[in-house]
């Protein structure tokens, strides 16, 4: 697809008015909640406690903020401190502390589609190298080391074993989100462009 | 007093290349229970979400012409008055489910138009009590069998007390006995409530005895309307339009075609039973 | 009116247990006299304050003190097991690391056992940081293995958190139950259609989550529709005011009496909580330095 076919879907048409509204907030709510069901079964599925290794968490947080701007954002850090919980992988402080790094690793790829107009649906090999570089390998980067000096803050892991945390936790999260990531970028995104809750901006 | 006027109603979703809708005028008495049948896609659920101001507020498309519901516009209407105004119950029941336990349910809308607490738990208990659902307060709405989640779908939205309430297939997703069920609270809101009701429903049969007046809807725009004897009347033409009369009536209808009876159509079994009788002695008595 | 006769006398067997957020409690549990506030203040209080204690000691002994809570409220502990793998594979991992990568520090005291040296301190840290996370870890679940979403809404509600706040975390919790009930459909369909995960490869089978999750999706997102037309036609503001600026009645919180021995419970942990931290952060109470156990390792050498 041309990029100018790509810019249409960030595009506002002539009078069109986009507000925050009703299906904002339901999908806002909605996507937490599933965030909180693929957040809790990704811990209990590999559960090596809450260094995160193959959580594909951070897929729902990507696609979330590119379909809908800073709700997905909002619901990217919302959802873990759930699915934390529920699935034992961190406690209630430690799951604070990761608030800054969940928000980025949602935003990131929300951020990169709508400043270079990728389109959501990955039509173009521009729109895939800008979701796996950003929305994916500089998010979990940032992730995992905001994520393991958490963990290092609390004590959980030694400053002689941070590298090595780091990478488990950077590769086997870009992997496992990667590959849910286009899953739903792909399938999905041509649905969700049409509806009322697709953001074009941040908020609406 | 009017209670729905639309004039020269269209809606044309974003996206499509038609009107799902188009020029539909329409009238509806206060206090009288409308059914709008015809075939799938033809526009009877757009109609009604026009009519509930669900469009435009809730769809991107292109609105034409104008709904009014006792005289006021309802573009203009917030939420919460429409809330108090009209009741809507969705085909599926579980899509309209806003909680995460039936009572909670049922008060949700009484709780949104800031209703007393004392009138809220009042009308919890009256809405309990004529749709059967008291021993279903304390369960999800989501553990219920299918004819109880349309009941408690429908009590949530009697509890508003609304003076319209609009009902888009509410027995669409269920088996037989609990299609007859909803069709005895149908029965019962028309006798005991002084609610316009106007109802989408397929089954022509049941619906037809309860109705004052009936609505085809066919590719977008009122195809036949009126009181059921009348709209029954051709039934070629309905056939035409993918609408099945009442077996009674169409056999009555038949007969009349044999000129053997120039009266009014029945619309139910039990009215054509009468019918047939008269129908039945004019012959013998005239042969004999 | 017979089928009404009929279909009101096939009532379902009353119910005896609760669904909460992670298992099931007798619907007669003496948990349900405390207010949910006072239950959200257990999560809370149990949930955070092991972060100022590092003595393994009290951590064992606030771990202990929840399992009779637990016992207390008559949960069915056995639903518990679920976290068992956890709890093992973390001390796996944290034990690990720590003894390959314990840090230089000629201070520290080592021992050799079966040809690795240990070294105590980095040892013994992480033996108190994992009873500290584990009693943070248990403070929390215990929380939602003893209440219902319902209850969650009525304590945050109670503080008095906007609604528009509190209906979202509403509805999240619920989609995520409509979520699962939607894979299991799916499954239970393909199964129907003689899918045998069981013989599957992990790799397969991995293959075949990712894949469910499109009709998933595909499923939540119309609900996203379906839900806001819902909410509006039901008269849904975010903000919860009315058209004459009122707030919105409140009737599902009517149904909870908040008594004497919740305020009693509520002040408690807030001034133990409070006197804890200022301990650890004034007076360096509770330090790991401070462990008898360890104290009495160290004497050892």
């Amino acid at each position: 697809m041309s990029t100018a076919a790509s810019e249409n879907v960030w595009a506002l048409e002539e009078g069109e008015v986009r507000k925050p509204g009703i299906a904002h907030i339901v999908a806002l709510a909605l996507f937490t909640g599933i965030g909180i069901v693929v957040g809790t079964f990704g811990s209990l599925a590999i559960p090596i406690g809450f260094v995160s290794a193959f959580w594909p968490g951070q897929a729902i947080q990507a696609v979330g903020s590119i379909w809908y701007g800073m709700w997905g954002g909002i619901a990217a850090f919302v959802f873990p401190l759930i699915s934390n919980a529920m699935s034992g992988s961190a406690p209630l402080p430690v799951s604070m502390a990761y608030i800054p790094a969940n928000f980025v690793q949602g935003m990131a790829a929300g951020w990169v589609f709508r400043q270079y107009k990728l389109h959501p649906a990955l039509t173009s090999a521009r729109d895939w190298w800008g979701f796996t570089l950003v929305g994916i390998i500089a998010a979990n980067a940032f992730g995992a080391l905001w994520g393991t000096s958490v963990l290092r803050a609390f004590g959980l892991i030694t400053p002689a074993a941070h590298l090595v945390a780091w990478a488990g936790w950077f590769i086997g999260n870009s992997v496992a989100s990667w590959v849910l990531g286009v899953l739903l970028l792909k399938f999905i995104s041509p649905l969700v462009i049409k509806t009322k809750a697709f953001c074009k901006g941040y908020w609406a | 007093m009017k209670a729905v006027v639309t004039k020269d109603l269209g809606w044309k979703y974003s996206g499509r290349k038609r009107f799902a809708i188009e020029h539909v005028d329409l009238e509806i008495e206060e206090n009288t229970f409308v059914s709008i049948v015809g075939p799938n896609e033809h526009g009877k659920t757009t109609l009604v979400s026009c009519i509930k101001g669900l469009i435009p507020s809730s769809f991107h498309g292109v609105w034409r012409g104008s709904v009014e519901i006792f005289g006021q516009d309802v573009r203009k209407l917030s939420a919460q008055r429409l809330a108090q105004e009209i009741g809507f119950v969705f085909a599926d029941p579980e899509a309209q489910f806003t909680s995460m336990t039936v009572e909670e349910e049922l008060v949700f809308g009484l709780e949104n138009i800031g209703l007393p607490l004392g009138e809220v738990k009042e009308r919890l208990d009256w809405v309990s009590q004529i749709t059967m659902i008291g021993d279903l307060l304390d369960k999800s709405p989501y553990e219920i069998s299918g004819g109880q989640k349309q009941r408690v779908a429908i009590a949530s939205v009697l509890a508003m007390r609304p003076r319209i309430i609009i009902l888009d297939e509410p027995t669409s997703m269920l088996d037989p006995l609990g299609k007859d069920f909803i069709f005895e609270i149908l029965t019962n809101i028309k006798k005991e409530t002084e609610m316009t009701v106007i109802v989408v429903e397929h089954n022509i049969e049941q619906i037809a005895p309860l109705s004052d007046v009936m609505i085809l809807m066919y590719e977008g725009s009122i195809a036949k309307s009126g009181p059921p004897e009348v709209f029954f009347e051709n039934s070629d033409f309905l056939i035409e339009h993918g609408i099945q009369p009442p077996q009674a009536t169409a056999f009555i209808d038949n007969v009349r075609k044999l000129g053997d009876y120039n009266g009014p159509l029945p619309i139910s079994l039990e009215a054509s039973i009468p019918v047939l009788a008269n129908i039945l002695d004019h012959r013998l008595g005239g042969k004999g | 009116m017979a089928q009404t006769m009929e279909l009101s006398a096939a009532k379902p067997p009353l119910r005896k247990m609760r669904r909460t957020l992670l298992g099931t409690v007798p619907v007669q549990s003496p948990i349900y006299e405390l207010h949910p506030a006072t239950r959200l203040f257990t999560l809370l209080f149990l949930g955070v304050v092991s972060l100022f204690i590092d003595l393994p000691e009290i951590n064992i002994l606030l771990i202990i003190a929840i399992f009779i809570y637990l016992r207390w409220a008559k949960v069915d502990i056995s639903g518990l097991k679920i976290y068992l793998p956890l709890t093992v594979t973390v001390a796996i991992f944290m034990f690990t690391v720590s003894i390959a990568f314990p840090g230089a520090d000629p201070n520290f005291h080592s021992f050799r056992f079966l040809g690795i040296t240990f070294y105590l301190e980095p040892l013994y840290w992480t033996f108190a940081s994992y009873w500290r996370l584990m009693a943070m870890l248990f403070g929390t679940i215990q929380y939602f293995s003893t209440n219902r979403e319902r209850e969650t809404l009525v304590a945050v509600r109670s503080l008095k958190v906007p609604f528009v706040i509190t209906y979202f975390l509403s509805l999240a919790l619920r989609s995520a139950g409509m979520f699962l009930e939607d894979m299991r459909t799916i499954r239970e369909a393909e199964r129907a259609r003689g899918l045998d995960e069981t013989s599957m490869s992990l790799r397969d089978r991995a293959k075949l989550y990712a894949m469910y999750m499109i009709p998933l999706f595909t499923l939540a997102i119309r609900r996203t529709d379906e839900i806001s037309n819902a909410l509006y036609a039901r008269g849904y503001t975010p903000s919860g005011k009315l058209e004459n600026e009122k707030q919105r009645s409140d009737y599902i919180l009517t149904q909870y009496q908040f008594r004497r021995i919740d305020t009693i419970l509520i002040a408690a942990m807030v001034i133990t909580f409070v006197l804890v931290g200022v301990l650890r952060i004034g007076f360096g109470v509770f330090a790991v330095t401070q462990s008898p156990l360890r104290i009495f390792l160290l004497s050892l050498f």
